[in-house]
C-alpha cells in the first residue's frame, strides 16, 4: 500500500514542483530523491510497516512476490532516471511532467504486482498504460512520435476492451471478480465454458501487453516511434509489470481449469509466433532502435515460458529475467540515446572513439544473447530449465535455443559495427558521471552472470 | 423488466461488442475509430450491468465495475483527443492512412 | 614418503619459472634454475630408492581425475623397485645433460636459452609422470607430455624449415603409435574396469586369451612409435636436427624407452601372450639388423649415432620378447649411459668443429680433444659388447635369452653385435684417428670444450665403465646379479606363469666366449680400416642404398603421405566448399530472405494490425474448441 499512494503523491509533488523549480536538473535530482523514498517505504513494506492502513476488501493482497518486483520495478526506474535523466530533460519543455508521468506509471505497476481482483487488474493497467500513451507523443514536434502515440492509445483501447469482455464474461461465470481460486464459491459447480471463454479474452489482452505474438504489431512502430528515454523506460519496466500480472493472473487458474482445457498449447502457439516473429524480422532491420524493438518481442517469447511452466523455478526465473533484461535494456538504450545516427553503420568505430561505452555495450549486448558470464545467460537457463520441470513440449527448449542463435546474429551485428568497422561513431555529448553508471551496471551484469545466487537467495516466496 | 431473458440483452451487446471491434479496423477517420472504441467499451458496460442484474442480483459488483469504466473511458477519451489534436496539428488530416509512416 | 610429489614438482617449477621470465633473467641465472631442479629431483630420487630397499614398493594416491559411476581413476604415483630405477636414470643423467647444455647453448639469446630449459624440464616432468604413474592413464598423461617436448624441442631452431618438418614428423609418428596405446587402455578398462596396474595385474583371469593378445599387441604398437621400431622409426634419424644434448637426453638415454618401461611394467600381460612376445622379439630383432646395415653407411655423425640407438632398442625389445626384462632393463641402464656418452661427446666434437658434423671432414682429433677421446673410445667399447666393460653384460644377458628362446635370434643377434662393433669404430676411427681432413680454419679452431661439457663426460665414462657390475651372471659369481634381485617383485608374477629357463654352464662359456672375441677381431679389422682413409668414394650399389637408408622414407611419402594429402585437398574444396559451408551460409541466406519477407506483415496500417489480431483470436478459439482432436493429431505425427 505504501508504494501506490506514496507514488501518486510523488507524482503530484513533481507536477507542482515543476512550477516552482526551473531547473531541469534539479528536477531531476527531486525525482530520484523521489524514487529513493518510493523504495525505502516499498522494502519497509516488505518487513511490515505501513504507513497506511487501508481495508482494501481483499482486492489487494500484499505477498513477497509482489512486493519483491515492486522493489525490482522501483529500483529499475531509479536506475533509469539517474541513467537517462539528461535525456529526459532534453525531450521538450516541460521536464517535470515527464516525471510526474513515470511515478503515475509506477502507481500503476505497484497496483498490478498485487492485485488479487481483475477490478485492480483493469484500474492498475489503464493507470499504468494511459500516461504510457501521453509519454509516447510527447515529442510533439516529430511526425514518428505522434504517429506512435496514435497507434499506441488505438490499439491499447482495443485490447483493453477485450480485456473487459473477459472479464464480464468470467463475471457472469463465476459472480466475483477475485482471481483468487480459493475463494471463490463457484468453483464447486467446475469451469464453465464461458469462464474459459472470458480466460481466452483476458489470456489475448494480457498477450498484447506484453507484446506477444501475434498481438505484438503495436511495439516495433510504438517503440521505434516513442523518444528514445521512454522507449527505455517502457521496453523493460513495463513489460515486465505485465509479465507480472500475466503471471499472476495464470497462477491460480491455469492450474485447475487445466482439466478442461489445455493452455499449455495455446501458450505453446503463442511462444512460437513470438519468438519466430521477434528474431527472424530483428534480423533485417537497419536501424538500431527498430531492431531493439523486435528483440524486445523476442525476449518477451523466453519470458513468456514462464507462464507456459507455472513452477516454483518459473516465478523466481521471470523475476531474475526481469531484474537481468531490465538492466541491460536500460543499458543498451542508454548507450543509444547518446548517438547520433540510430542505424548500425552510426556505430561504426565507437570502440575507438569512445572505448568505454562500447566495452558497456558489448556486455549489454552479450547479456540480451544470453551468453555466459552475463546476467542473461541465467536468466535464460531459467526459464529454459522450468520448461523441462514440468516435463511436456520439450521440443520447445530447442526450438528456443535456435532462436536465441539467431538473436546472436543481430545482437553481434552492433558490437562488430563498434569494434571492426571504422567510422566516426558520434556521440552528443557525454558526462563522466554517465561513463561511471555505465561501469556500475556493467559490473552488476557480470556480477549477477557470475554468481546469480545474489538475487536467487532473496527469491523465495 | 425481467421477462426480457438475458440471451437477448447479451445478443445486444455482443453484436454492439463487433460492431465496434469492425468499425476499428475498417474506418479511415481516426474519430470514428475514437467512437467504435467508445462503442467496445459501452458494450462491456451493458453486459456487467446485465449479468449483474439477472445472474447475481445479490451483490452490486458489476454496477461498480461499470461505473469504474465510464471513468476509465472518459479519460481515454480526453487523452486521445489531446493526441489526435496534436497530430493534426502536424499532419493537417485526420486519416489514419497518413499516419502509416513507420512500417516493416 | 610424502616426499614423492618433490621428484615430479621440482621441474615442473622450473619450466614455468624459466619459461614465464626467460627475458629478464640471466643465462647463467637460468642454467641454474634448469639443472639445480633435476639435481633436486635426483637428491629425492637417491632417498625414495633408499626408501624402496627397504620398505618396497608405495603407492601415493592424491585426487581423482575421473569420477564416474562406471570407473574411477586416481591420479597416483606408484614407486616401486622399477620405477626408482628409471627415476635415477632420468634425472641423473637429466642433470647431468643439463649441466652440458649450460655451456653447449651458450651462444643462443637469453629468451631462447630460457625457453630452451623450460622446455628441457618440461620434459624431465613429463618423463617423471610418466615413470612414476600407478595407472595407465597417468602414464599415458607423461607419455604424450614427452612426445610434446620431444616436437618443441627436435624443432627448436624453428626458424630452419627443415627442423620443422622433422619435428613434424616425430609428432605425426609417435602419434600413430599413441593411438595403438589408447585402444589398448580402453580395453583394458572397458574389460576390467579399472586402470590401476596392482588391480590389472591382480585380475588377469578376466582377460580371454584374444583379450590379452590384443592388449599387448596394440600396447606395442604404442612402444613401436614411441622407442622407433619398424615400422615407426624413421622420425628418429630425422630427430637429430634438434640440438645435441636434446639427442642425448630424449633420443638416447630417455623417452625412447619409454616403451621399454611400459612393457616392463604390464610384463605380467606380455607372458601371458606368447604370440605378442614372439612378434617384440621378432620386430626388435629386424630392427636391431635394419638400422645396423644403416648406420655402417652414415657419414653424420649424429646420424650413426641415431641408427645405432634405434638399434639398441631392438636388441632390447628382443630381450623383453624372448622374456629377459630384468636383461631389457639392464641394458636400459647401460644404454643409457653409454649412448648419452656418445652423444655428448659428439656434441663436443661438434662444438669445437663448430658445427661441422660430417666425419668425412673429421679426423685425428684425439690430439685436440683428449677428454673428449679417451670418453668417446670407452664409450665405443662399451656399446660394442667388450668385457668388462657395462654393455657386454647387459647385451649378453638379453643374447642368452634370445638363444633360449630361438637359437636362429640368437645368432642373428650376433651378427648385429658385430655390426655394432664395426660401425662404432669406423665412427671412432673416422673422428678420432688418422690425419685431419678438414679446412684449415676448423684446424685452427679446435679446441677441447669447457669443463661443463666435460666433466658429464668423465662421470658417465666411469659409469659406462663401471655400470656392468651391478648385474653380474651367473656364471661368473653366484647371486651376484644385484638388478635382478632387486627387480625380482616386479617380475615375480610373470616368473610364476613362466619358468625363466636357464642355460647350462658350458653353452653360456661359449657364447659370450666366442661372441667377443668375434667382436675384438671386427674392432680390429674397422680400427686399421678407418684410421688410414684418406678419402672418400662414391658408394654405389648396396653401399648406395644402404647410405640412403634403404629409401624407406622415399617409400612412405609415396605410398601414405601423397595419398593422404590428396584425400585432403579434395575434402576441402568439394566437401567443404560445396557442402558443409553452403549449408552453413544457406542456413544464414534462408534466415535472412525470410526476414525480409516476414518483416512485410508490419504494414504500418493500424487497421491491418487489429484485423490481424481478431483473426488470431479467432484461430486461438478454434485450437482451444478443438484441442482434443489438434493434440490427437499432433500425437500421431510425431
Amino acid at each position: 500500500m505504501n508504494a501506490i499512494i506514496l507514488s501518486a503523491i510523488l507524482g503530484v509533488i513533481m507536477m507542482f514542483s515543476g512550477i516552482w523549480v526551473n531547473n531541469k536538473a534539479t528536477l531531476r535530482w527531486i525525482a530520484l530523491a523521489g524514487l529513493l523514498v518510493l523504495l525505502i517505504s516499498n522494502i519497509a513494506e516488505m518487513y511490515g510497516y505501513r504507513i497506511w492502513n487501508v481495508n482494501v476488501h481483499n482486492m489487494l493482497y500484499f505477498d513477497r512476490f509482489g512486493l519483491l518486483f515492486n522493489s525490482v520495478a522501483i529500483g529499475s526506474t531509479f536506475i533509469f532516471v539517474a541513467l537517462s535523466g539528461s535525456d529526459i530533460n532534453r525531450v521538450g519543455k516541460y521536464a517535470a511532467e515527464y516525471y510526474t508521468l513515470i511515478f503515475f506509471v509506477l502507481t500503476g505497476i505497484t497496483i498490478i504486482s498485487v492485485y488479487t481482483s481483475l477490478l485492480m487488474l483493469f484500474l492498475g493497467i489503464e493507470i499504468m498504460s494511459i500516461p504510457l500513451y501521453i509519454l509516447t507523443g510527447s515529442d510533439k514536434r516529430n511526425l514518428k512520435s505522434n504517429e506512435a502515440s496514435l497507434k499506441y492509445f488505438l490499439m491499447g483501447a482495443f485490447s483493453t476492451g477485450l480485456m473487459l469482455m473477459g472479464i464480464t464474461l468470467i463475471y457472469g461465470a463465476t459472480g466475483s471478480f477475485s482471481i483468487e481460486v480459493l475463494n471463490n464459491p463457484a468453483i464447486a459447480q467446475g469451469v464453465s465454458f464461458l469462464e474459459i471463454t472470458g480466460m481466452l479474452f483476458l489470456l489475448v489482452s494480457m498477450a498484447f501487453k506484453v507484446s506477444a505474438a501475434p498481438f505484438h504489431f503495436w511495439t516495433p512502430d510504438v517503440y521505434d516511434g516513442a523518444p528514445g528515454v521512454f522507449t527505455s523506460f517502457m521496453a523493460t519496466v513495463v513489460k515486465a509489470a505485465a509479465f507480472i500480472a500475466f503471471v499472476k493472473l495464470f497462477d491460480a487458474r491455469m492450474s485447475y481449469s487445466s482439466a478442461v482445457v489445455d493452455w499449455k498449447m495455446l501458450l505453446c502457439i503463442l511462444i512460437i509466433a513470438t519468438l519466430l516473429i521477434g528474431n527472424i524480422t530483428a534480423v533485417f532491420q537497419q536501424s538500431v532502435k527498430r531492431m531493439l524493438a523486435y528483440s524486445s518481442i523476442a525476449q518477451a517469447g523466453f519470458m513468456l515460458f514462464a507462464v507456459f511452466s507455472m513452477n516454483e523455478m518459473a516465478k523466481e526465473g521471470i523475476i531474475f529475467y526481469a531484474v537481468s533484461y531490465s538492466l541491460a535494456t536500460i543499458g543498451v538504450f542508454a548507450v543509444l540515446l547518446k548517438m547520433k545516427d540510430f542505424t548500425f553503420e552510426g556505430y561504426n568505430g565507437l570502440a575507438k572513439s569512445q572505448p568505454v561505452l562500447a566495452f558497456a555495450n558489448t556486455v549489454f549486448l552479450l547479456s540480451l544473447a544470453g551468453i555466459p558470464l552475463t546476467a542473461g545467460f541465467f536468466a535464460k537457463y531459467f526459464m529454459l530449465a522450468s520448461v523441462i520441470q514440468t516435463g511436456h513440449y520439450l521440443w520447445m527448449v530447442i526450438v528456443a535455443v535456435l532462436f536465441a542463435a539467431v538473436s546472436v546474429y543481430y545482437y553481434f551485428r552492433v558490437i562488430q559495427a563498434m569494434y571492426f568497422k571504422t567510422g566516426e561513431g558520434e556521440t552528443e555529448n557525454i558526462h563522466p558521471g554517465f561513463k561511471t553508471g555505465l561501469i556500475i551496471l556493467t559490473v552488476i551484469i557480470i556480477l549477477l552472470g557470475v554468481a546469480p545466487n545474489l538475487i536467487i537467495n532473496f527469491l523465495y516466496f | 423488466m425481467n421477462t426480457i431473458p438475458l440471451t437477448h440483452i447479451l445478443f445486444v451487446s455482443t453484436a454492439l461488442f463487433f460492431i465496434g471491434m469492425y468499425g476499428l479496423f475498417t474506418r479511415r477517420n481516426i474519430i470514428t475509430m475514437l467512437m467504435s472504441i467508445e462503442l467496445i467499451l459501452n458494450s462491456v458496460n451493458i453486459n456487467f450491468i446485465a449479468f449483474n442484474k439477472y445472474l447475481h442480483p445479490a451483490n452490486l459488483d458489476g454496477v461498480f465495475f461499470t461505473i469504474f469504466i465510464i471513468a476509465i473511458a472518459a479519460a481515454e477519451a480526453a487523452v486521445a483527443i489531446a493526441i489526435i489534436i496534436n497530430l493534426y496539428r502536424n499532419h493537417k488530416s485526420i486519416d489514419i492512412e497518413d499516419a502509416a509512416e513507420m512500417k516493416y | 614418503m610424502n616426499l614423492i610429489y618433490l621428484v615430479p614438482l621440482f621441474p615442473l617449477l622450473g619450466f614455468l619459472i624459466n619459461g614465464l621470465f626467460r627475458k629478464s633473467l640471466s643465462k647463467s641465472l637460468i642454467g641454474i634454475i634448469g639443472s639445480g631442479a633435476i639435481l633436486a629431483s635426483f637428491i629425492v630420487s637417491i632417498i625414495l630408492f633408499n626408501d624402496v630397499r627397504t620398505n618396497g614398493s608405495m603407492i601415493v594416491s592424491y585426487f581423482n581425475l575421473l569420477d564416474i559411476e562406471a570407473f574411477k581413476i586416481p591420479f597416483a604415483f606408484q614407486i616401486d623397485q622399477l620405477s626408482v630405477i628409471f627415476l635415477l636414470i632420468i634425472t641423473g643423467i637429466g642433470f647431468l645433460i643439463h649441466v652440458y647444455s649450460t655451456a653447449y647453448m651458450n651462444d643462443e639469446t637469453n629468451e631462447h636459452f630460457g625457453r630452451y630449459f623450460s622446455y628441457l624440464n618440461l620434459f624431465v616432468f613429463s618423463m617423471l609422470l610418466l615413470v612414476m604413474g600407478a595407472n595407465y592413464v597417468i602414464m599415458f598423461i607423461g607419455w604424450e607430455g614427452v612426445g610434446l617436448c620431444s616436437y618443441l624441442l627436435i624443432g627448436f631452431w624453428f626458424k630452419n624449415n627443415t627442423y620443422n618438418y622433422a619435428a613434424k614428423k616425430a609428432f605425426v609418428m609417435n602419434r600413430i603409435g599413441d593411438l595403438g596405446f589408447l585402444l589398448a587402455v580402453f580395453w583394458i578398462l572397458a574389460k576390467l574396469g579399472t586402470v590401476n596396474y596392482g588391480e590389472v595385474f591382480a585380475s588377469t583371469v578376466k582377460f580371454s586369451a584374444s583379450d590379452i593378445t590384443g592388449i599387448t599387441l596394440l600396447l606395442f604398437v604404442g612402444a613401436c612409435g614411441k622407442s622407433a621400431q619398424i615400422p615407426l622409426y624413421t622420425w628418429l634419424p630425422d630427430a637429430m636436427a634438434g640440438p645435441t644434448p636434446v639427442s642425448a637426453l630424449i633420443h638416447a638415454a630417455t623417452m625412447v624407452t619409454a616403451g621399454i618401461y611400459m612393457i616392463a611394467r604390464s610384463n605380467v600381460l606380455y607372458t601371458m601372450a606368447p604370440f605378442t612376445q614372439t612378434v617384440v622379439a621378432i620386430i626388435g630383432l629386424a630392427t636391431a639388423l635394419f638400422a645396423a646395415t644403416i648406420a655402417l653407411k652414415q657419414n653424420d655423425i649424429k646420424k650413426v649415432l641415431a641408427y645405432s640407438t634405434v638399434s639398441q632398442l631392438g636388441y632390447m625389445f628382443l630381450g623383453l620378447g624372448a622374456g629377459a626384462y630384468t636383461g631389457a632393463v639392464f641394458h636400459v641402464m647401460t644404454h643409457a649411459f653409454f649412448k648419452a656418452l656418445l652423444f655428448l661427446g659428439a656434441g663436443s666434437v661438434i662444438h669445437a668443429m663448430h658445427h661441422e658434423q660430417d666425419i668425412r671432414n673429421m679426423g685425428g682429433l684425439k690430439k685436440h680433444l683428449p677428454i673428449t677421446h679417451i670418453s668417446f673410445l670407452l664409450a665405443c667399447l662399451a656399446i660394442s659388447g667388450v668385457p668388462p666393460f657395462s654393455g657386454f653384460f647387459s647385451k649378453d644377458e638379453i643374447l642368452a635369452a634370445a638363444y633360449l628362446k630361438n637359437p636362429i635370434f640368437y645368432y642373428l643377434g650376433a651378427i648385429g653385435a658385430l655390426m655394432t662393433a664395426f660401425y662404432m669404430f669406423r665412427l671412432y676411427a673416422l673422428t678420432f684417428l688418422g690425419k685431419f681432413r678438414g679446412t684449415e680454419e676448423q684446424h685452427h679452431h679446435l679446441h677441447e670444450s669447457p669443463s661443463a661439457m666435460t666433466i658429464p663426460l668423465i662421470v658417465l665414462a666411469i659409469l659406462s665403465v663401471v655400470g656392468g657390475f651391478i648385474g653380474i651372471p651367473e656364471i661368473f659369481a653366484p647371486d651376484a646379479h644385484m638388478l635382478e634381485k632387486f627387480l625380482h617383485p616386479i617380475f615375480a608374477q610373470s616368473d610364476s606363469i613362466k619358468e625363466l629357463h636357464h642355460l647350462d654352464r658350458s653353452t653360456e662359456w661359449m657364447m659370450m666366449g666366442g661372441v667377443s672375441v668375434l667382436i675384438i677381431v671386427v674392432i680390429i679389422i674397422a680400427w686399421r680400416k678407418y684410421s688410414r682413409t684418406e678419402q672418400f668414394v662414391a658408394s654405389h650399389g648396396i653401399a648406395r642404398t644402404l647410405e640412403n637408408k634403404w629409401y624407406v622414407d622415399e617409400l612412405y611419402d609415396n605410398v601414405i603421405v601423397r595419398p593422404v594429402t590428396g584425400l585432403g585437398s579434395v575434402l576441402k574444396n568439394v566437401v567443404e566448399k560445396a557442402g558443409i559451408d553452403g549449408a552453413v551460409n544457406g542456413v544464414g541466406r534462408f534466415v535472412h530472405y525470410s526476414s525480409r519477407q516476414l518483416r512485410l506483415l508490419q504494414s504500418g496500417q493500424v487497421g491491418n494490425y487489429i484485423l490481424f489480431m481478431v483473426l488470431s483470436i479467432v484461430v486461438l478459439f478454434l485450437v482451444f474448441w478443438n484441442q482434443p482432436q489438434i493434440a490427437h493429431f499432433l500425437e500421431k505425427i510425431f
